[in-house]
């Protein structure tokens, strides 16, 4: 019986759309929510599961949203999906050894062993390191993935694994364009887009309710390492020593060892070298570091169609097992080149998607996500109280001259010749809506400092005011900037007025 | 060192004393002592082994991880001095622990057949002959537990045999020797010393491995379940554990089906391949199984795990995987007492050279429910191995059933007389390693040892061993080789009854199909360091390694996943994880109102001294961070690494002041609230930055406050840092910040504090400057 003008309302299709996907081991539920998605949850209602190699709870709804990534499980599971829209499907393996999450694990259980060992020797005279890893390959082959997946398990064991990250084009804990690092000992954030590695996980005023890691970040601030190879060599060199600290500070990292996430290998393009450097630099000299380089080959499994990109992996397979040919640490360890397949789950994250996301990540820096609100400052400070620096015009093209040529050094030493690497920038309206870095540095440092010193924060610029010389800021924190340097990269460019 | 050997027993005693949990410093530490006083190690043995019997069952752990350390760590001369002890060391130990610390125990077993990781020596921890032996043990008192589950099937056809049995006064010793314990399960041969002389293996003697188990099952059983043995109990909660998650109800018919099925896929499977005799057993097997079903009614407990059989063997039947070959070598390295019971199906004493042909073909029929009246009975109970298991470790020893007599009888010269339970109960431990992923992981690491072990151990049961071998073989003939090798040496030292005839017969039910992948699978944790890099070995599927990365971890938080072992350092660790939950979760809520934003990234060197944040509040370091960005901290010295930092020496180092405060604790009667040091009370002020009340100047170090200044004179002297030599004025300034962070995790402190260093005196002087 109904209530005449009662009885009209629709019974919400709240639950109308939960799906229950049953997935056996080694499968993984692969979805895709689109940017305009509310999100999608994921609840795990039997069995177990993990997204890149950090389990979720039983019965807890995690809900994602803009982010393309995998639910995998070890031992089947079931899932209750709900919300939407989303792309998904589930991808089912035959055999299960045909299933990246085998390689995954069994590479962990590989490098599991390496620091048991490393901490068995630990507790006698000598300090013993565990591994340290590169993970290299092609653009979109899923190295974040793999590295994310690989820190993640090392954490579920209890260790406390560094995590670098080399390749400008994603931060890691950072702001896109900059390289850092982090130690990873407490469990990482599902259900944020990049998985516990994106901005959201760094510390803020209040309380998080996934651990915060807290990041060491230098700023490169151009989108590829070949835009500025000298720079970019700075900035990794900077980094490393800092992970060397770190390594030889922290016990339980130093067992835990490191995992470095790299930029994409364009063979063309001095990938090699690069890769090269990366890695020497981690090495180190005082603390020299066993990087066992781990390669993600193109999928051989597939199809023809891949041939050309097979070879080209092979082909830096072959270049960096000659590169590295005898090279040993000063540990007396032999560098390492180990071939992986690729994901055939690896999505091609087009340049759009990639905007998206990092427009995203920006927003979140000052303003947090769903579940979290901050709230930055707004400030309006002089163009005299605040000093903005920038590479000179020009420099762009010698990093590109420097690129690829064998002879990098010689490269870099005359493009540097006589030119300062950073200049004050002139204030004006095309400032609007960057994102500038604050360094650790004082405004009277030489360039040099200042262009490596650490970075401690963004603020965004809302709006520049010629007429009154006065720039409206925003910042994370509240308080002046003080006379902290200011460096306006070159990217990511601005596209969205975060006041607006 | 100069003290004599009473005075350093004395001093380890008081260290072990002291060790109640199992944390890693210490037993480092301790580790450390026993190296350090090597030529006192028979000394040190003693207390530890005498520590070890009468610790309490909580603390018996890490008593055994410490023994576990020494040896591993310093293996001339530990290894030498407990090799012989440690049967009786384990056992003593295994029978008075809980369930959880017996898996440890297990687990810690595992590794000591393997080599020390990362040493360069391939040989494991322990030599075989002294690890073998508690295996065995093991093993039989898992069999014997789940025979006693079975006894109510098979009472009746073992009495007779029992009294027999010339054996059973043999077996009793062993159980004596148990007795007064109450509670030791398997009274299992006190180490192997028998076993080792060759001339004895003919002898009742030798055999006791085996009376040790069966005896037992009698015993055991009783105890769970007193006085209803009648009934099938399959109510052992421990069993219930390891299958996951209950199941509800099976529909009969449905396991029927699935039988047919497989009888007639194996049908197909023998028509095509007549002579192959395991597929032929295996048969024969699973229409036992059939016509045992339909003919008993079974209680759902029984006819879930006969259908976890079924479907496991319908798996591999389809799929030859990994798992199913794992039980080959498994067998041939863990399980080599029961082989000669196999014998037993006969009802007729057969002379041992007769004996060994029999088993070839029983066995395998045996695997699955052997024809003969109590049949019926075994066959499950072989499906069911892990129940008993269950029931062993939870029962302690009471002589209930007659089933005694039988395994006395496994001697295969004295008594040829079938002991039919002794061989379901090899195929129950067979099939319960294949089931139950960890001990296929055991499995793994004996394969490459067995040669020497062989010899000594096997001796009363060799036959066995070899049998899994050849089932493989009989599929795959490349993994021949291998298991012809292991085989090989095992037999030598194994009497006339070991002998090959055996080979065909334990494993076919299972091992068959899958034998394939056994060569692979055998390069197992200890390969190589570029072995197990490399591709194949990448890509091959290990369910233990999952359950490495779950079930071994423990339970996982129902908050956020994360798991926690089940040990008393689990406990706690989960209890502090626990706490933080609680707190941020209120802090949360507090926080919304109040607003937050993003903080400033730190400086390389706090970040350098910062310890990862585990299960503590992560302590924003506002006073560093924000204050040093805003004022003139510039010149703050970037380097850690030594090309800025040294440049920038200590001269011009004019640092900041950093603040330091602590949120004013919540509950602040568990908290001092004057400085232990100054005796000062802190002060309480409202810090804007910080959104809270804190106390200015305070550092809280454990759980004691103190003023921050107040402890930083005070242990200048032992100050910590170590940065580079050339970053000796960064390190300064490091030392009035590294206090913001903390980890959560104690020992993480304790064990950064380094001694004093060169530039302590210089550090010291320039922090005066600071202030």
């Amino acid at each position: 019986m109904s209530i005449p003008g009662l009885g009209q309302i629709a019974p919400q299709p709240a639950t109308s759309n939960k799906r229950i996907i049953l997935l056996k081991p080694l499968w993984e539920y692969r979805f895709s929510v689109p940017r305009n998605s509310p999100g999608v949850g994921v609840r795990l209602l039997t069995g177990t599961a993990d997204r890149d190699g950090t389990e979720l709870a039983l019965s807890r709804t995690y809900t994602f949203q803009r982010t393309r990534s995998k639910i995998s499980t070890y031992q089947g599971c079931t899932l209750e999906i709900s919300g939407g829209p989303v792309d998904d499907y589930v991808k089912d393996y035959a055999d299960p050894s045909d299933s990246p999450a085998c390689q995954f694990v069994n590479l962990h259980i590989a490098f599991q062993e390496l620091r048991e060992a490393a901490a068995a020797r630990q507790s006698g005279r000598t300090a013993a390191q565990g591994p340290r890893v590169m993970v290299c390959g092609p653009r979109g082959s899923g190295k974040t993935t793999l590295a994310r997946t690989l820190v993640a398990l090392a954490a579920r064991v209890g260790g406390q694994p560094l995590m670098a990250n080399v390749d400008p084009d994603e931060g890691l804990l950072a702001l896109p364009g900059t390289v850092s690092a982090a130690v990873y000992g407490t469990m990482m954030d599902i259900e944020e887009p990049a998985g516990g590695f994106g901005i959201g996980s760094t510390p803020s005023s209040g309380p998080n309710a996934v651990p915060v890691k807290l990041p060491i970040v230098y700023y490169f601030g151009r989108e590829r390492v070949e835009d500025d190879v000298p720079h970019w060599k700075d900035v990794v060199s900077k980094l490393a020593s800092s992970a060397r600290a770190k390594l030889k500070e922290d016990e339980a990292v130093r067992a835990a060892g490191m995992f470095l996430d790299t930029p994409p290998v364009d063979l063309e393009n001095g990938g090699v070298d690069i890769l090269a450097h990366a890695a020497s630099e981690f090495a180190g000299e005082n603390l020299s570091i066993q990087l066992t380089v781990l390669l993600w080959v193109e999928a051989n499994s597939l199809s023809l169609a891949n041939f050309i990109l097979v070879l080209g992996s092979d082909q830096l397979v072959s270049e960096l097992q000659r590169h590295f040919a005898g090279q040993k640490t000063s540990l007396g360890e032999p560098i390492m080149v180990v071939p992986l397949d690729k994901s055939d789950g690896v999505v091609q994250r087009d340049e759009q998607f990639m905007r998206f996301t990092r427009e995203a990540t920006i927003k979140e820096y000052f303003f947090g996500d769903s579940k979290r609100t901050l709230s930055p400052s707004t400030q309006s400070v002089s163009f005299d109280d605040v000093a903005i620096f920038k590479a000179p015009d020009g420099m762009h093209d010698l990093g590109l001259i420097a690129v690829g040529s064998k002879a990098n050094t010689q490269a870099e030493s005359e493009a540097y010749e006589g030119q300062p690497v950073l200049e004050p920038a002139e204030i004006s309206a095309e400032m609007s809506h960057w994102t500038l870095a604050i360094m650790n540095a004082s405004v009277n440092d030489p360039p040099e400092t200042i262009r490596q010193a650490p970075v401690i924060g963004f603020i965004a610029i809302a709006d520049v005011d010629e007429d009154r010389r006065r720039l409206k800021v925003l910042s994370p924190v509240s308080g002046r900037l003080g006379n902290k340097p200011l460096v306006w990269g070159r990217w990511p460019e601005p596209y969205i007025n975060l006041l607006g | 060192m100069a003290d004599n050997g009473a005075d350093v027993a004395d001093d380890y005693r008081q260290a072990l004393e002291d060790l109640t949990m199992n944390s890693r410093i210490e037993i480092a530490t301790l580790t450390n002592i026993a190296r350090e006083n090597a030529n006192h190690g028979l000394a040190i043995t003693e207390v530890l082994q005498n520590h070890i019997k009468k610790v309490p069952p909580p603390r018996t752990l890490p008593a055994l991880y410490v023994l576990d350390s020494v040896v591993k760590n310093v293996p001339t001369p530990y290894a030498l001095y407990f090799g012989p002890k440690l049967y009786s060391i384990f056992m003593n130990a295994y029978t008075k622990v809980d369930n959880t610390t017996r898996r440890k125990m297990e687990e810690m077993l595992r590794t000591w057949k393997e080599p020390v990781p990362g040493s360069i020596s391939t040989k494991p921890v322990f030599p075989p002959q002294f690890v073998q032996p508690i295996e065995n043990a093991l093993i039989a008192a898992r069999n014997a537990a789940y025979q006693a589950n079975q006894s109510s099937f098979r009472r009746p056809p073992q009495v007779a045999p029992a009294r027999d049995t010339p054996t059973p006064p043999v077996g009793r010793p062993a159980s004596h020797q148990a007795g007064p314990h109450g509670q030791q399960p398997f009274p299992g041969p006190p180490n192997g010393q028998q076993q080792t002389d060759p001339a004895l293996a003919q002898q009742p003697y030798p055999m006791r491995p085996h009376n040790g188990p069966s005896t037992i099952a009698p015993r055991v059983a009783p105890q769970p379940y007193s006085g209803v043995t009648d009934m099938p109990h399959y109510q052992q909660p421990v069993s219930r554990e390891n299958y996951g998650a209950p199941q509800p109800g099976i529909s009969i018919d449905k396991l029927k089906d699935d039988i047919q099925q497989l009888i007639i896929a194996e049908r197909t499977e023998f028509a095509r391949n007549p002579l192959d005799a395991s597929r032929q057993t295996r048969l024969k097997a699973l229409l036992d199984l059939q016509a045992i079903i339909q003919r008993h009614d079974m209680p759902q407990d029984q006819l879930m795990l006969v259908k976890d059989r079924v479907t496991e063997l319908a798996v591999n039947m389809r799929a030859p995987g990994a798992v199913a070959i794992t039980a080959a070598p498994l067998m041939s390295s863990t399980y080599t007492p029961p082989p000669p019971p196999v014998v037993s199906q006969q009802p007729t004493p057969v002379p041992p050279v007769a004996i060994a042909r029999p088993p070839s073909v029983t066995t395998g029929a045996a695997a699955v429910p052997p024809p003969a009246a109590g049949a019926g009975g075994f066959s499950i109970d072989a499906l069911f191995g892990q129940g008993a298991l269950a029931a062993l470790l939870s029962a302690a020893p009471k002589p209930a059933t007659p089933q005694q007599v039988p395994s006395a009888s496994a001697t295969p010269q004295l008594m040829p007389q079938p002991l039919p339970q002794a061989l379901p109960a090899s195929l129950g431990a067979a099939l319960a390693a294949m089931r139950s992923p960890p001990p296929q992981r055991l499995a793994t690491p004996p394969a490459p040892a067995p040669a020497p072990v062989a010899a000594p151990v096997t001796t009363p049961a060799p036959a066995p061993a070899p049998a899994a071998p050849t089932a493989a073989l009989a599929s795959n003939p490349s993994a021949l080789l291998a298991m012809l090798r292991q085989s090989g040496l095992i037999q030598p030292t194994t009497s006339a009854t070991a002998t090959p005839p055996t080979t065909h017969a334990s494993l076919p039910v299972i091992g068959g199909a899958q034998a394939t992948a056994a060569p692979r699978y055998q390069p197992p944790l200890e390969t190589p360091l570029s072995y197990q890099f490399r591709a194949a070995h990448l890509k091959q599927f290990r369910p233990s390694a999952m359950v490495r990365l779950e079930d071994d971890l423990g339970l996982p938080c129902t908050h956020c996943g994360r798991r926690f072992k089940t040990n008393e350092d689990g406990r706690r660790k989960k209890t502090a994880h626990m706490d933080w939950h609680f707190r941020v979760h209120q802090r949360i809520a507090e926080y919304e109102k109040r607003g937050q934003h993003r903080s400033f990234f730190v400086d390389e060197l706090d970040w350098i001294k910062s310890l990862e944040a585990i299960d503590v509040d992560y302590v924003a370091p506002p006073a560093g961070g924000n204050n040093a960005s805003n004022n003139d901290s510039g010149d703050s010295p970037r380097g850690a690494s030594a090309q800025a930092g040294g440049k920038r020496g200590g001269g011009q180092q004019q640092l900041q002041q950093l603040l330091q405060y602590i949120a004013v604790p919540e509950d602040s009667s568990r908290v001092n609230t004057v400085c232990p040091i100054c005796q000062e009370r802190f002060e309480m002020k409202w810090l804007d930055e910080a959104q809270e009340w804190v106390w200015m100047d305070a550092v809280k170090i454990g759980e004691r406050v103190f003023h921050a200044s107040c402890h930083r004179e005070a242990t200048k002297d032992r100050d910590r840092e170590d940065a580079q030599a050339a970053a000796a004025a960064a390190a300064a300034a490091a030392s009035q910040v590294q206090q913001a962070y903390q980890r959560g995790v104690p020992e993480g402190v304790l064990g950064k504090r380094k001694a004093e260093d060169d530039f302590q005196s210089l550090r010291g002087k320039l922090k005066m400057e600071g202030y």
